[in-house]
């Protein structure tokens, strides 16, 4: 995924607001428990902002993580989500 | 104690289809729960675990409150699921539906030519269930075609893939007939032949790699040609708590079939109780009510001993190990089903469901 690329979730792909169920990505016919820096991430992708602008915001609220490491994942979380079909690429 | 996954709300039994296969009981239920009882039990089952609501029925638009249930289970936390044949469905109600926070449709189709798509359903529903998929395909929720594959229909599964494809579907569910209801009494017109079975295999697994990325296939496969039966269910009383259009908890839609068991009402019960603690939820959860050769089996926690109902309706007994399985003694009853079905002719015509 190319830094200017624009993700967005699939229709029918959303983060669960409910506070009981903190990190859950709903999905037809089943859910994901995300792990780590996975809700963080996809609190960013609003399908406006590119994916270089949601690694520069993660650094902004994250200045301690490792800048590099942080860019690598980033990419490689939105890269599974977009092989599962659960998210769209401008 | 884990709550159920998935709460399947069954809001009316009405259907303008009359499908030879429908999964409603042939006791068809006349009562329906009211919006508020319905939002209500949206609440509960979202505080017992739940994450997922299927609203389907018969056929759920039939319901002039079906915003309005969309959005109490929407505000409930639900991800909400509408199972609709796509009759009833106008622009207007689906930006309704929209607007009130609908996160998928899954649209079903009988078959890819129009005249025996309607000769199954029993109605003429082809054209318009084309028309309302042009409608669902322009709005942001995911988009998902069912079809239910039998002997009639199986051979233009083919075209059943191009046809969801062209229509904008992201995902395919090609789901075979389950003998229960409707359905077992029009089995011998609609059980597929083994060869047929096995070609419908083969062409679903280059399909499913070819369309890899853009649409997904989902196949049901039928389970008189298993070797060892399906987790019903996910297990009785284990992930989904069914809701009939009068209230009745059910641990499956088929569950009201097997003699001695009541089914405690929402309305009188929370559901909580009902989950935890009601006899009917309770009666064959774990493993204390299996017989041999399922209470030894090394199989037991993988698919429960397979379905109670299909146990009952085909050897008179709901704690015999589901008879399709290789290891029931009573094995040899589906084999002679399917000895009858692979050696002569389907039968010709079919009962249609009536209306409740």
């Amino acid at each position: 995924m190319s830094p200017q690329a624009i993700p967005r979730l699939a229709p029918g792909c959303r983060l669960s607001e409910d506070p009981r169920r903190p990190g859950l990505l709903l999905i037809p016919e089943g859910e994901l428990r995300l792990l780590g820096p996975g809700p963080e991430i996809l609190r960013r992708v609003d399908g406006r902002r590119t994916l270089a602008a949601i690694v520069e915001d993660l650094r902004a609220a994250y200045p301690q993580a490792d800048p590099a490491r942080m860019e690598r994942e980033t990419a490689a979380f939105l890269e599974r989500l977009w092989e599962r079909g659960l998210l769209r690429v401008e | 104690m884990t709550g159920p996954r998935a709460l399947i709300a069954e809001l009316t039994h009405r259907c303008p289809l009359r499908c030879a296969y429908c999964s409603n009981p042939l006791r068809l239920e006349r009562n329906e729960l009211g919006t508020a009882s319905w939002t209500r039990v949206f609440g509960e089952a979202a505080a017992l675990g739940a994450v997922h609501a299927h609203l389907t029925g018969g056929e759920p638009l039939a319901r002039a409150d079906l915003a309005a249930l969309v959005r109490g289970a929407r505000e409930a936390q639900l991800y909400v699921n509408l199972i609709t044949s796509g009759i009833g469905l106008s622009e207007r109600r689906m930006e309704e539906l929209v607007a009130a926070g609908l996160d998928h449709i899954q649209l079903s189709f009988q078959d890819v030519d129009e005249g025996a798509a309607d000769e199954i359903a029993g109605a003429r529903v082809h054209a318009r269930k084309l028309a309302a998929a042009e409608i669902v395909r322009r709005y942001p929720v995911a988009f998902t075609v069912n079809i239910v594959v039998h002997r009639r229909n199986l051979d233009r599964l083919d075209r059943m893939i191009r046809l969801a494809e062209e229509l904008g579907a992201s995902r395919l569910e090609a789901a075979h007939v389950q003998y229960y209801g409707w359905a077992l009494e029009n089995r011998p017109a609609l059980m597929p032949t083994r060869a047929q079975v096995e070609r419908s295999l083969a062409l679903l697994a280059r399909e499913q790699e070819r369309r890899k990325g853009r649409m997904r296939i989902d196949y049901v496969v039928p389970d008189y040609y298993a070797r060892y039966p399906k987790a019903c269910a996910g297990g009785w009383g284990r992930s989904i708590m069914v809701i009939d259009p009068a209230g009745r908890a059910l641990p499956c839609h088929a569950a009201g079939v097997i003699p001695g068991l009541e089914f405690d009402n929402v309305e009188q019960r929370p559901l909580e109780w009902i989950w935890e603690k009601s006899p009917a939820f309770r009666r064959f959860r774990g493993e204390d009510w299996m017989r041999e050769p399922c209470r030894s089996c090394d199989r037991r926690a993988i698919d429960f001993g397979g379905c109670r109902c299909q146990a009952f309706l085909l050897t008179g007994c709901a704690e015999n190990a589901d008879p399709v399985c290789s290891l029931s003694p009573a094995h040899s009853l589906v084999q002679a089903i399917v000895e009858a079905t692979n050696s002569g002719e389907p039968a010709l015509g079919w009962v249609y469901r009536s209306q409740p």
